[in-house]
């Protein structure tokens, strides 16, 4: 059987397929890539990959072909690609050996980055998905996040079409889109205005489930919202917690929420969002919903 | 009851019918979410009952907001499904949480005259959502309401049965809570083996019974 061991797992390296959707009233989120975009590229790459890869965070990963071959892809952010010794460009798809070492490290760029093969990941599928819920434990590799050592068994090889060079990565900069959330109108206008006007900064307190942001300007200093009937979360949403501290629920988020929600990131943006690094400048603008539903990454 | 119809994000729409947890705005929630459901609308994708909304995820391809509100104006107008009763289940609780005492001497009652009020009458399923499995029950009757806890626990496990704000909860898994801990229950709402994960969904019935 085709098997990875992993050799070094930075934090919150965790097994993701397209996500879990369809299970919010269960009391989960859907999980799912945090950088879809991606995650999809690295299937292009391969012309035909597994429904689950591996998701690594900035510290990277390394792991072992331990028997058979396999073709990997490797997209998402900008990191350092080593393979038995040799440097490699990212993105890019290669063929591991036998006993081929494949050594991930901290790059340029980006929170997240994506390993998927031409073969499936034999874990079982928890509630019609193998994405890891960082948040409830479950799915993934025991529902938890990869360790050293970890054994990684792989099935039967899927069908490829030719491979292809997906379109590569458009770094785009500029403000991350949003549209006015469900409580916008708890806030007064000046706190919206200051929302659009004056920018936040990525804390380092980020994971799966959210990203703190830092307020330098205290446009939420001052903000106290009376305590809200809970309703349910998206991802993206912008939820301002009972200190000030704004925060952007992520593909891990809480199922629901009672503090007030603000904005909400549109689909096109979460994953540029999510590869902010901490200490990045962030401002926002919004969008109409129509706008919004028409935009590209 | 008319509601309010807000998109939440670019890929769902929250039908909200109440800014505040009352008994008619959880019904009104709970019934439309069945008659979503049972529409089975194009490009839905998710009817999501919350205590007092539904969220719709719906596919912006296939149907635009408008369009969809429109449709959801139709459904909450149509005739009344007749409050189909939902399943009704019993929970079995050992009242022995560590909250028990300061709960009943808040309402002024004996632990005994306190279970009995509490078990007294069937109570509906709210919302569940929270967390995997966790069920809100209620509404008890206004002499049995408490406010919440100063203080959050940062976690309980798995089976504990907590009360508050009018309302009883069980956990299926381990949560932080500021409610307070009446009891434990071997009742539990979450399977990730299973599908559906959950017996007690939102409408349904929770008769409580002290083991």
């Amino acid at each position: 059987m085709v098997t990875i061991r992993v050799l070094r797992a930075g934090p919150l390296a965790t097994l993701q397929d397209a996500g879990r959707p369809g299970v919010l009233h269960y009391g989960l989120s859907a999980s799912g890539p945090m950088d879809r975009g991606a995650f999809h590229r690295a299937g292009v790459w391969l012309g035909g990959a597994g429904s689950t890869g591996i998701e690594f965070t900035s510290a990277g990963i390394s792991f072992a072909v331990e028997d058979g071959s396999l073709s990997a892809a490797f997209d998402g952010g900008a990191f350092s690609l080593n393979i038995d010794g040799v440097a490699k460009y990212w993105p890019t798809r290669a063929v591991l050996k036998p006993g081929s070492k494949v050594d991930i490290t901290p790059g340029a760029d980006g929170n997240y980055g994506y390993v998927r093969f031409d073969r499936e990941i034999e874990v079982t599928e928890v509630l019609g998905s193998r994405a890891t819920s960082s948040i409830a434990g479950l799915g993934g590799w025991e529902g938890r996040a990869l360790r050293t050592g970890d054994a990684i068994p792989f099935g039967a090889a899927i069908a490829r079409r030719p491979s292809q060079h997906p379109r590569p990565t458009e770094v785009t900069a500029g403000p991350i889109r949003v549209i006015w959330g469900l409580h916008a109108d708890r806030f007064d206008a000046d706190t919206r205005q200051a929302f659009i006007s004056r920018s936040f900064r990525v804390s380092p307190q980020l994971d799966r489930m959210g990203v703190r942001l830092g307020d330098e300007a205290g446009v939420f200093a001052h903000t106290r919202v009376l305590s809200l009937v809970s309703d349910a979360v998206v991802p993206g949403d912008i939820q301002i917690l009972g200190d000030g501290t704004p925060i952007v629920l992520m593909r891990d988020h809480q199922p629901t929420g009672g503090y007030p929600r603000i904005a909400t990131v549109i689909s096109a943006d979460l994953d540029r969002f999510a590869q902010l690094r901490p200490g990045t400048e962030v401002h926002f603008e919004p969008l109409t919903l129509a706008h919004a539903q028409e935009a590209r990454p | 009851m008319t509601p309010l119809i807000l998109p939440l994000g670019d890929q769902a729409m929250l039908i909200r019918f109440g800014d505040r947890l009352t008994d008619e705005a959880n019904l009104a929630a709970i019934d439309f979410s069945r008659r979503a459901d049972a529409a089975a609308l194009q490009g839905v994708v998710e009817v999501v009952p919350n205590l007092v909304s539904v969220l719709l995820r719906y596919e912006p391809a296939t149907i635009s907001f408008e369009r969809l509100a429109g449709e959801v104006r139709l459904l909450v107008s149509g005739e009344p499904t007749g409050q189909q009763r939902g399943r009704e289940a019993v929970v079995r609780v050992e009242f022995d949480g560590e909250d028990l005492h300061e709960v009943v001497g808040l309402l002024h009652l004996s632990v005994d005259a306190f279970i009995s009020a509490h078990n007294g009458l069937p109570l509906r399923v709210l919302a569940t959502g929270f967390a995997p499995g966790f069920v809100y029950c209620g509404m008890h009757q206004d002499s049995l309401v408490v406010p919440r806890r100063r203080s959050v626990r940062r976690r309980v496990s798995a089976g504990t049965v907590l009360f508050a704000a009018g309302q009883t909860a069980i956990t299926s898994t381990a949560i932080p809570t500021g409610w307070h801990v009446i009891g434990r229950t071997g009742f539990r709402n979450f399977d990730p083996s299973r599908l559906p994960p959950s017996d007690l969904v939102a409408g349904d019935v929770v008769r409580f019974e002290a083991t």
